[in-house]
């Protein structure tokens, strides 16, 4: 009888065109990266192998040490900013009963929307002269502000934006661990008189600590591979204020004249940074104390 | 003092909520207003008479339907494609008897979800120039197809392994070939798994960017994502079209959402944890 589920003929057909279409398109790609990295390929059939040259190609560009610093900024920002945030919209949103569906709901609504639309929507928002931040602001006698023009504004606007997009998204997976909670400990707490206050901040984030780590790793993992966001809303600019190193990888590599040797070499690098600072995250903020 | 209690909460979180949806509403009232002046005027106000003139030039004359067309049809194709052949393949791993084979198998494609989208992007871009297919539709239906593969794989075997055995026996013994156990039990038993692995899949692929970019340039063959890009940029001084444009390209998401919330919401966020 276990015949059936042993006829290798079967099995094949299953696994095979999964394995063909995953090996050509996530193992060989990984494979050539890490090759092509070492050459100066730009897409004729020419090409050397130059060692190291790409990666201190790249390192000695001030343009790119400018582009990590501004990933770090949104590491920065994301971690320091949005998270506590999204912490406290989650414990209000869980302290509340009624309209908490609307609230989950509406604030997950721009994380399933394309960067693309949520970039030129927030163009125009932000627009100098007719978009109604300005015109908020001009009730107030403030001038027009060029939010993405200027390169005071232009990374700050940016931040706001992805903030924007991604909020909500967090705010709803720490709001399921919060509410998976047992409720007989908060009920409890509140007999012995705790304030709200203090149930969430001694009780609820102590409990939620994992979900929080888990939050932090993704906003990292997201801050070091942005670049929808800036492509649609600055391309980088105005002189590279905005810009990101996967950005800068498509100036690059895909630019008047493409360079797919540096280019792979830059996204090897992007992929060590991430993996480099979840690591250390993970080791010394991110441990959950068993 | 308990009613300010009570009310403070929703206070702050009504302002959130203004918040994420005061974009989308005044995109909606400039799309019926009639000019760039009509919305500088009152970026607030409702508009003076309702003009869906803009719907019926951003559809036909800027294109939307073409880059409409072609993401619904991308994003359904390549997220059943995904959906069918990780069924397929969680179940060849998971209900089938080559336990060690299926182990290594599984392991190989988990390698998968470590390696973030955009660290291939140059490579896949060679690859598909290499085969010929830069500028058609395949350029984007074969990595948004792979893409989607690892996560799907594991989200299907997850949900497959908790078919109860007595249901296959049973088949087996009543003469059910291989095939048709896969296709006649296990797949509509797995339904609530296939659906939300199809959404997260849909939306990835209805909403990417970078790929959609740089692999099609020809204007006929774009998707909403990039096709709105050189919409914004060859219209920039026309925001109401461009509000209209935005419309279009947001009112599908989120009529799915209205009936889904909780599946694409389930979906979303399972895709991302245990990536």
């Amino acid at each position: 009888m276990k015949q059936t589920l042993r006829n290798p003929w079967v099995y094949v057909i299953m696994v095979v065109p999964t394995l063909v279409l995953y090996s050509l398109f996530f193992i060989y790609p990984m494979a050539t990266s890490s090759y092509y990295a070492f050459t100066d390929w730009n897409g004729l059939s020419d090409y050397s192998f130059i060692g190291l040259q790409n990666f201190i190609d790249v390192f000695s560009d001030k343009d790119f040490l400018h582009a990590i610093r501004n990933n770090m900024l949104f590491i920065v920002f994301s971690v320091f900013v949005q998270v506590p945030l999204i912490i406290i919209f989650a414990l209000l949103i869980a302290s509340v009963k009624r309209l908490q569906r609307l609230y989950k709901t509406t604030v997950f609504i721009p994380s399933i929307l394309s960067t693309s639309v949520i970039g030129i929507l927030w163009g125009f928002v932000l627009h100098p002269n007719i978009g109604p931040i300005n015109k908020m602001l001009s009730f107030f006698g403030i001038e027009p502000v060029f939010w993405l023009a200027d390169s005071k504004w232009a990374l700050p606007s940016v931040l706001i934006v992805n903030a924007w997009q991604w909020m909500g998204f967090y705010i709803v997976l720490i709001l399921a661990a919060i509410l998976a909670l047992p409720k007989e400990m908060n009920e409890a707490a509140e007999i012995d008189g705790a304030s709200g206050f203090q149930r969430a901040w001694y009780l609820t984030v102590p409990l939620i600590k994992p979900i929080i780590s888990v939050v932090v790793m993704l906003s990292i993992a997201g801050a070091m591979r942005v670049v929808d966001i800036v492509l649609v809303m600055t391309k980088g600019g105005p002189v590279g204020a905005t810009e990101v190193m996967a950005s800068y990888l498509v100036n690059e590599a895909l630019g008047v004249n493409p360079n797919y040797g540096l280019g792979t070499a830059i996204s090897l690098i992007i992929f060590v940074f991430a993996l480099l600072l979840t690591a250390i995250y993970q080791r010394t903020f991110g441990r959950t104390e068993d | 003092m308990n009613t300010i209690k009570k009310i403070s909460p929703h206070i702050i979180l009504l302002i959130y909520v203004i918040v994420v949806l005061f974009p989308f509403v005044f995109v909606l009232f400039s799309s019926l207003k009639q000019s760039n002046i009509e919305i500088a005027e009152s970026p607030f106000g409702f508009p003076k008479s309702f003009s869906f003139q803009n719907y019926i030039d951003a559809w036909v004359k800027a294109k939307i339907n073409v880059y409409f067309l072609n993401s619904v049809y991308l994003a359904t194709t390549s997220a059943l494609t995904g959906v069918l052949l990780s069924a397929a393949t969680a179940y060849a791993l998971v209900r089938m008897k080559f336990v060690k084979v299926s182990k290594a198998i599984y392991q190989f494609v988990l390698i998968g979800m470590l390696i973030p989208g955009n660290v291939l992007f140059i490579a896949q871009y060679i690859l598909v120039m290499n085969m010929g297919i830069l500028n058609t539709h395949w350029a984007l239906y074969l990595p948004y197809t792979a893409g989607a593969l690892p996560i799907s794989v594991l989200l299907i075997a997850a949900f497959m392994k908790s078919i109860p055995n007595e249901l296959e026996e049973a088949a087996i013994v009543d003469g059910l070939g291989a095939f048709k156990l896969f296709y006649k039990i296990i797949l509509p038993l797995t339904l609530p798994a296939l659906v939300t692995v199809f959404i997260v899949n849909f939306l990835g692929s209805w909403n990417e960017y970078l790929l959609a970019n740089f692999f099609i340039s020809k204007d006929e063959l774009k998707t909403l994502p990039t096709g709105m890009v050189g919409f914004r940029d060859a219209f920039q001084t026309n925001y109401a079209l461009i509000s209209t444009g935005i419309v279009y390209s947001v009112t599908p998401v989120l009529i799915l959402y209205a009936f889904l919330q909780e599946k694409i919401i389930e979906g979303v966020t399972a895709g991302s944890v245990k990536g």
